[in-house]
């Protein structure tokens, strides 16, 4: 009995522990903050802020984006990868052109 | 009508003369289904970040256009078969 509440305090703490990792630093959406900012797929300087080193779009946990601008960012990365600004994977065409 | 970018991606290895060609021809079919062309901005050849038909490079153009909106699923079907475009992308602005 003893056995089995000191296991599940430890699977406590370890969930806590887990949440508190992911618990996000205080952030604001910059498309909210900076209404210039227009969000574009040939803007790809910008959109490559909001991608991973392998061509990921990056979560608004990351970011910080707010929703409505996540999904206007996610539309534009897609609409610049089927151009070819933007890899769909892998690394960027610097390294592909050397 | 409506505003529309268009992007097309033309093959890298023709010459200028062809590529002219075809994005003329592109210009004439808007023109002909009664759109206009504002603007044609030359990207010039660059540097893909994947390959298209075995291709690195593409050279890009992007039209400012206004089309009837019934035209696009025609200007798409031409666009398709046109041989040297390789990509093209079409957004309601």
């Amino acid at each position: 009995m003893a056995e089995y509440e000191n296991t599940r305090e430890s699977g406590d703490q370890e969930r806590g522990g887990f949440t508190r990792r992911y618990t996000p630093k205080p952030r604001f959406c910059q498309f909210c903050s900076d209404k210039t900012v227009e969000i574009d797929y040939k803007n790809t300087a910008l959109l490559r802020r909001f991608t991973s080193e392998e061509g990921k779009i990056r979560p608004r946990r990351q970011t910080g984006t707010c929703a409505k601008h996540q999904r206007k960012v996610a539309a534009e990365i897609k609409r610049a990868r089927h151009i070819a600004l933007l890899p769909f994977t892998g690394g960027t065409w610097e390294e592909k052109a050397r | 009508m409506r505003n529309y970018e268009l992007v097309v991606i033309i093959h890298p290895d023709l010459d200028d003369e062809a590529i002219n060609g075809a994005l003329d021809k592109v210009k004439d079919w808007i023109t002909k289904a009664g759109g206009s062309i504002e603007n044609v901005d030359n990207w010039g050849k660059r540097h893909m970040a994947y390959e298209i038909q075995k291709q690195n490079e593409g050279v890009y153009f992007l039209l400012n256009t206004a089309m009837p909106p019934e035209f696009i699923a025609e200007l798409e079907r031409n666009l398709k078969i046109l041989e040297p475009v390789m990509r093209y992308l079409i957004v309601a602005k």
